[in-house]
């Protein structure tokens, strides 16, 4: 009989538990090497016989985030009760298709992203197929053409970006006030006379950046050059969130963060159900405040949309989400990729409700809009 | 058949609920892990859901100290691991001046512990016993800050530059909350055990308020989490956690309310500062929807 106290377990039992990081690791757990031989020192802790014990213990040991944690149970159930061991390759692609960065409470009604992961695993491989075939062709996004361009520019609009200053104070090379321990501590080198002085000025960090970008049909010719700005943005600044939306709205940083080219377009199709469809933006952002916002927006964050403003949903919904993250964040820019056409005036609903909430309205169908904006944009951000 | 695993971890759980902290099944077993394999705790969870009570309680039924460590943005290496005193060195030196010992002896006195400020994370890996140090609400500081975490998490041990590294005499156990506002880095959760802490179910919060607030009458204790309850499944920027629903039964015997009811929805509205927090919220809970919500306790 196995017990607390047993040395050793039974080498049949152990080749299982041994066994279980890996199954884990298929189901996209963030499991390492080393874990096996965690688990079986777990295991001769607690004992195999109360499954119960087990699975508790085993839990806190190789979960990592929230959505691991929800998922562990039945994972476990599959691996070590006899009946499911058939079940085993369940759902491999979900984990890295969820939204990365996912509030822990996320899964509780997170767009419709969330409900395709729920399903079984046989009806959701065969609506991505479907959307495969219908639209999205995310190649795109890597495409060779104007890469350099964007990404300089991208360079470009981070090292413009302007730091807001803090309270805090930190080391600096130069300041107002004098930062006395380093300074005795250089002083060391001297004997004790202060000849190099040490400084403090005020911390300065740069704004954090929400990206919203509208995916819906009517945007289908733009949504791309602007997935491709935030990618080549979030590869230079590291404080950059993106959200796609259309109907509800997803996170794609982590997607969208991934080095390798083709593994972001595969990330990027399998949470991109409803790419292409009509436009709620008013619900998206509704959404967006409730999910996402109050861990991610602070007083320090500037919040980018990217939409034409066609809106099927209600304006007076846009409006009032607007208004609530208007109180959270601290500017929020709205890029339009119609503003520069000749004759353009900001007459659809969409804009009307949204307008008196924004800190600016910028045109930016392509490059050199974008870049004709870009001092307008960095001022709007400072 | 029960393990001896089983029977400690149901001891423990007597402990934690005797210290005042109804503690599930999986907490007490990832508490009773991390004794065992030395590894920190991450507690994730909403905001008011008990975690950095989980690191008072342990501390206090194992009769240890508890060492806090209050992240915030721009937290450093000084703040939480040591400080030269620098005042008491420049004094010093002053006072060394005209000593007669070599300059080397003079350096060494004045880089000696007695001129250390020993800050939370340097004071909890040096004590007589193994205290219980909590690092509350990580995804405050920065990344940097993590990556100094790392070296005490996975060693115990400190480098100070002046003095050279200090080992740990005892390792602490290490509790760390995270609210979820920045994710952390993988590294940081791969070394620690991870826990999941979710809003209570009826049954849970029912056991707290009777245990933090044993003066409420029992209809009266589950008259109140039946309408936390319901207020948590509204669509609110911000939900109640264990510690609002504490406080609205506190405003409720103040105001001398003894049952949940329709006719009551007027003096209840009045409570409700103590439970909602924001004026949106505040706007979601006209007296309709209080009488609606207090009908159905």
């Amino acid at each position: 009989m196995l017990s607390v106290a047993a040395p050793a377990l039974d080498a049949r039992v152990a080749d299982r538990l041994a066994g279980f990081p890996t199954f884990l690791r298929a189901n996209g757990f963030a499991v390492g090497g080393g874990d096996a031989v965690q688990v079986l020192r777990t295991a001769e802790r607690v004992g195999v016989l109360d499954p119960h014990v087990l699975r508790w213990s085993l839990q806190a040991l190789l979960c990592g985030r929230g959505d691991e944690w929800r998922r562990f149970p039945e994972l476990f159930d599959a691996w070590f009760l006899p009946a499911n061991r058939w079940q085993r390759p369940e759902r491999r692609e979900v984990s890295t298709g969820v939204a990365p960065g996912d509030s822990p409470d996320a899964s509780a009604g997170s767009s419709d992203l969330a409900d395709h992961d729920d399903d079984a695993a046989a009806p959701r491989r065969a609506a991505s197929h479907e959307a495969v075939l219908g639209s999205t062709d995310f190649r795109a996004l890597t495409e060779r053409e104007h890469a350099l361009d964007i990404e300089a520019l991208m360079r470009r609009f981070a090292r413009q970006l302007k730091p807001i200053r803090l309270r805090r104070q930190v080391r600096a090379r130069a300041g107002r006030r004098l930062d006395l321990p380093a300074t005795i501590r250089r002083s060391v080198a001297s004997g004790g006379t202060p000849l190099h002085l040490a400084w403090r000025d005020r911390r300065r960090v740069r704004p954090r950046l929400v990206l919203l970008i509208d995916v819906s049909r009517s945007m289908a010719l733009y949504s791309f050059f602007y997935l491709r700005l935030a990618r080549a943005l979030s590869a230079e600044c590291t404080d950059v969130h993106s959200f796609i939306f259309h109907t509800g709205i997803t996170a794609v940083s982590q997607a969208l963060h991934d080095p390798d080219p083709w593994r972001a377009q595969e990330r990027l199709h399998l949470i991109a159900q409803g790419w292409g469809g009509g436009t709620r933006i008013g619900e998206s952002l509704a959404q967006f405040n409730r999910e996402h916002a109050p861990r991610l927006v602070h007083s320090r964050t500037a919040i980018v949309v990217m939409s034409d403003g066609y809106d099927t949903g209600d304006p007076q919904r846009l409006s009032d989400a607007l208004a609530q993250l208007r109180r959270r964040a601290r500017r929020i820019v709205w890029l339009n990729p119609l503003c520069n056409r000749p004759g353009y005036a900001p007459t659809c609903q969409g804009m009307q409700a949204a307008l008196p909430h924004l800190d600016l309205l910028a045109p930016g169908a392509d490059l050199a809009s974008i870049r004709a904006v870009l001092p307008n944009l960095i001022d709007a951000l400072k | 058949m029960t393990s001896a695993r089983a029977i400690e971890l149901a001891a423990l759980q007597q402990d934690l609920a005797r210290a005042g902290y109804i503690a599930e099944a999986p907490l007490a077993a990832a508490l009773l892990l991390m004794q065992d394999l030395g590894r920190p705790l991450l507690l994730e969870g909403d905001a008011g859901v008990g975690k950095t009570e989980v690191a008072k309680v342990l501390a206090s039924i194992r009769g240890t100290r508890l060492i806090r460590l209050q992240c915030y943005e721009g937290l450093d290496a000084h703040a939480a691991m040591y400080e030269w005193n620098y005042q008491r060195q420049l004094l010093a030196i002053k006072l060394l001046e005209h000593d007669e010992r070599g300059l080397q002896q003079k350096e060494q006195d004045i880089f000696s512990e007695r001129y250390l400020l020993k800050r939370p994370l340097l004071e909890a890996i040096t004590g007589d016993t193994a205290p219980v140090l909590l690092i509350d609400e990580i995804d405050r500081a920065d990344e940097a800050f993590e990556a100094y975490l790392l070296e005490l998490l996975s060693d115990f041990q400190l480098s100070i530059p002046e003095l050279g590294t200090v080992h740990a005499t005892h390792r602490p156990l290490v509790v760390i909350t995270s609210n979820g506002t920045r994710e952390l880095s993988d590294a940081l959760r791969r070394r620690c055990l991870y826990q999941y802490i979710d809003y209570p179910d009826y049954e849970k919060e029912l056991a707290i308020v009777r245990k933090k607030a044993p003066e409420v009458a029992a209809a009266l204790a589950q008259q109140i989490v039946a309408f936390v309850q319901g207020v948590r499944r509204m669509e609110l920027q911000k939900r109640p956690g264990i510690a609002e629903t504490l406080d609205w039964t506190a405003a409720l015997l103040r105001l001398g309310i003894s049952t949940i009811d329709i006719d009551g929805a007027e003096r209840i509205v009045q409570t409700l500062s103590a439970l909602i927090k924001t004026r949106d919220d505040r706007a979601a809970f006209p007296r309709e929807v209080v009488a609606r919500l207090a009908a159905t306790c």
